[in-house]
């Protein structure tokens, strides 16, 4: 059969390819669909009713679940919020309790944490993995129970307790350094998470490239340096972005150990503030109109940064194209 | 199964997988696609397979376009350079997925397995599981799994670069023989020449995403269309050298710089009507070290290859790579005289690397 | 990774060439002594002349660059010590005595920096103290000024030598008793003074001053001290190191904990000891433990077993449906082309960010309207299981889609393309190829949301009130809101009640944890 060279593409070939095309693409969006759907449900739909939500003036007192029966006042409830002259004090909280936290703790306590347990006896690693997961999870209540108690004054405090053993003055370190305790407090808990992802990151390296830079001369210290560090970049910026959105949205245990004093809003954060306004009590006046405004705001917050972390860590990159393709 | 392929371009945004590439594959033939690594082979073996879309171009088995046809329906078995086999299934699961697939019954799987099985020489592990078997086992559970829905299409994807060298030799022969008992159209799809030329009927030379030439194994070594070609076939590569070609006393003469060689008149007025330098290629094997000759040179290198020694010796600023008898004991530094067997010499344009001996 | 190499390895390949002089041993070691002090006050600089004025711009009111200024100082001299003892490590195998020496005369050098530069800037020992400028001693009667500095403070008040003080303001003291209120005591804080002079009762208000006395005998302990850390360091096999500074960063856990098991099976506590009803130590008790069973808590009626359950329920569930969403979801942003691909990956992400918090109330309004829908409404309306799991679900998307993602990445383009040839679709490429070889991944993304189910609270609350559905973590706040006074020790155990058995699950599931980054044979084209 010698036809001549045919054309590429007959219009039936073309109908044929665009239905292919049309067929992965559904399959595609099948697959999606769950998540899809649990993410309109519970993510866009209620970010949709918070926002308007911030131009009404609901409360507990003219409560109602009809979103048409709210009153509409318009921006007045961010005009409130900017003119609050506690909202840049709350503002600067915020930023420094994720800073500090996160680089304290959520990235260099739990990376140290992974580099020292991988770098023992196997089963020595896990269990101390399995002692620094510990705070994630304990219940809140009990696991700040546990730190109230270290910190209390004599005679209750654990840490006054060594004090008078060693006769040193006792002192009421809550009081004294609120914000000390609420960086440590969430960051042991913090530890965890990165802790996991890093160490497994490490225990992928393949062992052949760890062992060839220890023949190759380098010492432990160097094989962390220039082998292991860069080998997990991408975990790295994985837990940094994950973890600056977790510290923002979380407030439970400041709440529960300090609820944003002492004083005033010594270390309230954003999301606290959010809380207390528009639920801290259900049958007081809580103000879901102007909470929903907080809320807002955090949450545009945590959409800048998102955006600020993929951009600078190229998130692009860990998006390659699919190698397989509709016909 | 026949296959035309007819102007196929594959293209991954800017980067050129494969580019306006023509093959006509006979029935029951044994085609390789041969080049270096990055050439598109691969990815002219996945667009036949129906994985990748071809940007543009037709595909044809038989008289079917297949272009929009699913990997599925195209009937075709596929053996990939790391076997993909299925961790988690045993070596009977394995061999039977695509049957299972089909809905085949039970039994029927069943005895298709076991024959394959039997005939890849495998009857014994179907139990286990990919992890615990040799890289050359994995290798035949692989080729079993592509043989037993019957297709009319093979592709492989450079099986056999994960094996050891003497597996290598053995797979070599069983691929070729179970393929002409079969009789199924099959590409093969290799970076190694030697593999291409012993097992191809046909070899198509690929690089950088065009075709280079597609013939038969001698016609390749013997009159290579391209420079390109002269050079990637065969072991030790042709050597090259820049000559220019005149007619002298009724017969012609390369000369480069001191070195002149007589030339027969039908590869010299072939060359000579070129004006200019043409590039000459000769291969290690029609260069011998005489004992009284006109080209002389010294022994730079001198590598043992077993029976043979790779020999690398220098004239002036050139350079020749020949063999030798080991039991002449060469040695670097040594002053040798060459003969150039010129009845075996190619001759190519610079510009374009076409060869003016053989191209139309 | 082999375990047991030390972690501080020594330069390599030193043994085979002449040793350096001694000397040259010195100085290098002083140089990584001071390079490791200049170190450490650049930090201290960064955190308290940095860090802390930029934040209080901001008016930010922490202490934590604080501490963390004082830490570094604190440090300081240790890590100068081990830095300079790092060059001696080289001997110890092979000659102590050099070891030693090398070690000792650097650390002395070194502390007589440390020490001249504290006394320069009145710091640590020599820093000023809280003084009444007077001596005292411990009497009968009560304490006795022994002298009095002139013109100092005590002489300012018209104190005299020979008053016997009995109490500061209307506290009784002794003298460690006196000498506690003065060192707590900030500078120019008055002290009122009840003491006895002759028969007469009088009362007198001592201003505190700051006196930095700079007493050189001061130094001696902390010489000793340093020499002996010093030579702790030069012995201590390297491959300890790294256990050290395990159980070091662990420490207030490690109490913490002890704390609270302590509590659970007792009464009472101060500090770690647990009291009885007389302040003596004892009063263990199993109480604590055995009234979660007996279901009676302070008059607090329950029946532990269905709670447990519906914990368990919740946390199941939820598991389930997080890790056929996720990897559905992953799948296809991993393997699939379709419009949206980039936006939903990036999106997922950023909805991590979107507090549960803020997002209470109009979660409460759709699951009300969801649960006007019939069917669907009774198994995922308001109220319902179904309905609070399929919320923590939505929230454990952010990571399970980007985990299960990472991990189908992993796996070698050819499975897929093989399974395509052989003719299959691509859900079962998906479900039938491809799943059974993310295993790892799926139990780690289990487990994480298996422990999110688990403890979750402030949904189970929120959706369920008044429903009698209830789950530990609820239980345990009803406990805290419903009993007064509140037993903490109470609520401690059934805290640790709840922890038990997640603690012990992921114990055994730690290997697969590991695994989130492993996965994939080769990589293939
Ligand atoms: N899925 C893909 N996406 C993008 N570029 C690809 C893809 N597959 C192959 N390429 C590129 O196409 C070219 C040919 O690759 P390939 O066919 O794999 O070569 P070969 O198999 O001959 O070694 C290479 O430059 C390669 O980088
Ligand atoms: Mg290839």
């Amino acid at each position: 059969m010698s036809e001549p060279v045919a054309k590429p593409k007959s219009s039936a070939a073309l109908v044929q390819s665009r239905r292919n095309a049309l067929r992965s693409y559904l399959g595609a969006y099948g697959f999606m669909a769950p998540a899809g759907v649990l993410v309109i449900i519970f993510f866009l739909i209620p970010v949709a009713i918070v926002l308007y939500l911030s131009v009404t003036n609901l409360a507990s007192s003219n409560f109602t679940s009809d979103l048409a029966k709210m009153e509409f006042i318009g921006l007045k409830n961010y005009q409130t919020l900017l003119n609050d002259q506690f909202a840049r004090k709350i503002f600067f909280n915020t930023i420094f309790y994720v800073l500090v936290t996160l680089s304290l703790f959520n990235v260099s306590l739990a990376l140290i944490v992974s580099l020292l347990t991988t770098h023992i006896d196997r089963s020595a690693g896990f269990v101390f993995r399995a002692l620094w997961i510990l705070p994630r999870i304990t219940s809140p209540v009990v696991y700040i129970l546990i730190w109230k108690r270290m910190m209390a004054e004599a005679p209750f405090g654990i840490l006054n307790q060594f004090n008078e053993f060693l006769g040193q003055p006792t002192y009421n370190y809550v009081a004294t350094n609120p914000w000390v305790f609420v960086v440590v407090v969430n960051g042991f808990i913090g530890v965890s998470f990165g802790m996991i992802i890093f160490t497994s990151a490490i225990e992928s390296i393949p062992k052949d490239l760890l062992n060839a830079s220890l023949v190759d001369g380098s010492s432990r210290m160097q094989r962390i340096r220039y082998v292991i560090l860069p080998l997990i970049r991408w975990p790295l910026l994985f837990v940094v972005t994950y973890q600056t959105l977790s510290l923002l949205t979380s407030f439970v245990e400041i709440q529960l150990l300090t609820d944003g004093g002492p004083g005033l809003y010594r270390t309230e954060v954003w999301s606290l503030t959010a809380y207390h306004r528009a639920l801290s009590n259900y049958f007081g006046n809580a103000q879901w109109g102007y909470g929903s405004a907080f809320a807002v705001l955090l949450v545009m917050i945590g959409v800048v940064l998102a955006v600020i972390y993929m951009r600078v860590f190229r998130f692009d990159e860990l998006v390659a194209e699919p190698r397989v393709e509709a016909l | 199964m026949e296959i035309r392929i007819d102007n196929l371009t594959k293209k991954f945004g800017d980067v050129v997988g494969v580019e306006d590439l023509t093959l006509h594959i006979e029935d029951g033939e044994f085609v390789a696609f041969l080049g270096p690594s990055g050439c598109g082979k691969t990815t002219t073996l996945l667009t036949l397979a129906g994985i990748y879309k071809p940007t543009d171009g037709l595909i044809r088995f038989g008289d079917r376009v297949v272009n929009t046809v699913q990997p599925k329906d195209r009937n075709i078995g596929m053996v990939f350079q790391s076997y993909a086999l299925y961790p988690h299934m045993t070596i009977f699961q394995n061999i039977a997925y695509p049957l299972k697939l089909k809905k085949a019954p039970k039994n029927v799987q069943n005895e298709q397995v076991r024959q394959v099985a039997n005939v890849m020489g495998i009857g014994e592990l179907l139990d286990r599981r990919p992890g615990q078997l040799s890289g050359g086992q994995q290798q035949r559970v692989a080729l079993g799994r592509a043989l037993v829905k019957e297709p009319d299409v093979l592709l492989f994807d450079e099986p056999l670069s994960n094996l050891d060298a003497r597996l290598r030799l053995t797979m070599r022969g069983e691929i070729k023989h179970l393929q002409k008992n079969l009789g199924i159209t099959s590409i093969y799809v290799t970076h190694d020449q030697v593999e291409a030329m012993t097992m191809a009927d046909r070899i198509a030379v690929m690089n950088g995403g065009h075709l280079q030439a597609f013939d038969a194994p001698d016609e390749l070594y013997d009159r290579p269309k391209t420079r390109f070609v002269a050079g990637f076939v065969g072991n030790p590569p042709m050597n090259f050298l820049d000559v220019e070609v005149s007619p002298a006393n009724g017969q012609f003469l390369a000369q480069a710089d001191s070195i002149e060689l007589p030339l027969g008149v039908e590869r010299g007025e072939a060359s000579a009507g070129h004006r200019g330098t043409v590039v000459m290629g000769i291969r290690p094997e029609d260069i011998q070290i005489v004992d009284e000759g006109d080209v002389r040179g010294e022994i730079f290198v001198v590598e043992p290859l077993g029976r043979e020694d790779l020999i690398d010796v220098r004239i002036g600023p050139h350079s020749f790579i020949l063999l030798a008898d080991t039991e002449k004991q060469h040695r670097a530094g040594e002053l040798v005289s060459l003969n150039f067997d010129m009845t075996q010499a190619q001759f190519f344009d610079p510009q374009t690397e076409r060869s003016l001996l053989w191209h139309q | 990774m082999t375990a047991r190499e030390p972690l501080f390895d020594s330069a390599k390949s030193k043994a085979d060439e002449t040793p350096p002089s001694f000397q040259a041993d010195l100085i290098e070691g002083l140089r990584l002594g001071f390079i490791s002090i200049l170190i450490a006050l650049a930090a201290a600089f960064f955190f308290s002349g940095i860090v802390h004025p930029l934040f209080a711009l901001g008016s930010v009111e922490e202490t934590v660059m604080d501490v963390l200024t004082r830490l570094c100082l604190l440090a300081l001299p240790f890590i100068a010590y081990i830095a300079s003892a790092s060059v001696a490590r080289r001997y110890t195998a092979t000659n102590i005595s050099r070891a030693l020496g090398l070690a000792l005369t650097c650390a002395v050098i070194l502390f007589a920096a440390i020490s001249a530069g504290h006394y320069a800037l009145n710091y640590g020992v020599f820093a000023p103290r809280p003084s009444l400028q007077m001596t005292l001693s411990q009497t009968e009667a009560g304490v006795r000024v022994e002298t009095i500095a002139a013109g100092g403070a005590a002489d300012k008040a018209e104190m005299q030598v020979g008053d016997v003080i009995t109490a500061i303001r209307r506290d009784a003291v002794d003298l460690e008793a006196f000498n506690k209120r003065l060192s707590q005591a900030e500078a120019g804080a008055p002290l009122r003074l009840r003491f006895t002079r002759g028969a007469e009762e009088m009362q007198e208000t001592v201003r505190v001053a700051l006196v930095s006395d700079k007493q050189l005998n001061l130094l001696l302990p902390g010489l000793l001290f340093g020499l002996v850390f010093t030579a702790i360091i030069v012995f201590l096999p390297g491959h300890w190191a790294p256990y050290i500074a395990l159980v070091g960063l662990l420490s207030p856990l490690i109490v913490g904990y002890f704390w609270v098991i302590v509590a659970t099976f007792s009464y009472r506590t101060e500090g770690l000891v647990p009291l009885d009803s007389n302040d003596n130590f004892g009063g263990f008790t199993l109480k604590n433990w055995e009234s979660i069973f007996a279901g009676n808590i302070a008059g607090l009626e329950f029946n532990i077993w269905p709670i447990l359950m519906t914990s368990l329920a919740i946390a199941v569930l939820m598991t389930f449906v997080v890790l056929l969403v996720s990897s559905m979801a992953g799948y296809a942003l991993s393997r699939m082309h379709f419009p949206g691909r980039r936006f939903f990956l990036s999106f997922t992400l950023i909805l991590h960010g979107f507090p549960a918090i803020t997002l209470l109330i109009p979660i409460f309004f759709v699951l009300l309207r969801l649960g006007d829908l019939p069917v669907i409404g009774d198994m995922v309306g308001f109220n319902t299981i179904g309905g609070i799991a399929l919320v923590m679900v939505a929230f454990q998307l952010p990571l399970g889609v980007w985990l299960m993602k990472g991990f189908f990445d992993n796996i070698p383009w050819d499975m897929e393309r093989s399974a395509l040839i052989d003719g299959a679709s691509r859900f079962r490429t998906y479900w039938e190829i491809l799943l059974p070889q993310i295993r790892p991944g799926l139990l780690a993304l289990g487990i994480f949301a298996f422990i999110g189910g688990w403890n979750a609270y402030i949904i189970p609350a929120t959706y369920s009130i008044g429903s009698g559905l209830s789950n530990l973590p609820v239980f345990l706040n009803e406990l805290i809101d419903e009993t007064a006074p509140v037993d903490w020790n109470q609520v401690a155990a059934v805290g640790l009640f709840q922890l038990i058995p997640i603690f012990i699950f992921f114990i055994f599931a730690q290997e697969y944890l590991l695994n989130i980054y492993a996965g994939g044979t080769k990589g293939s084209s």
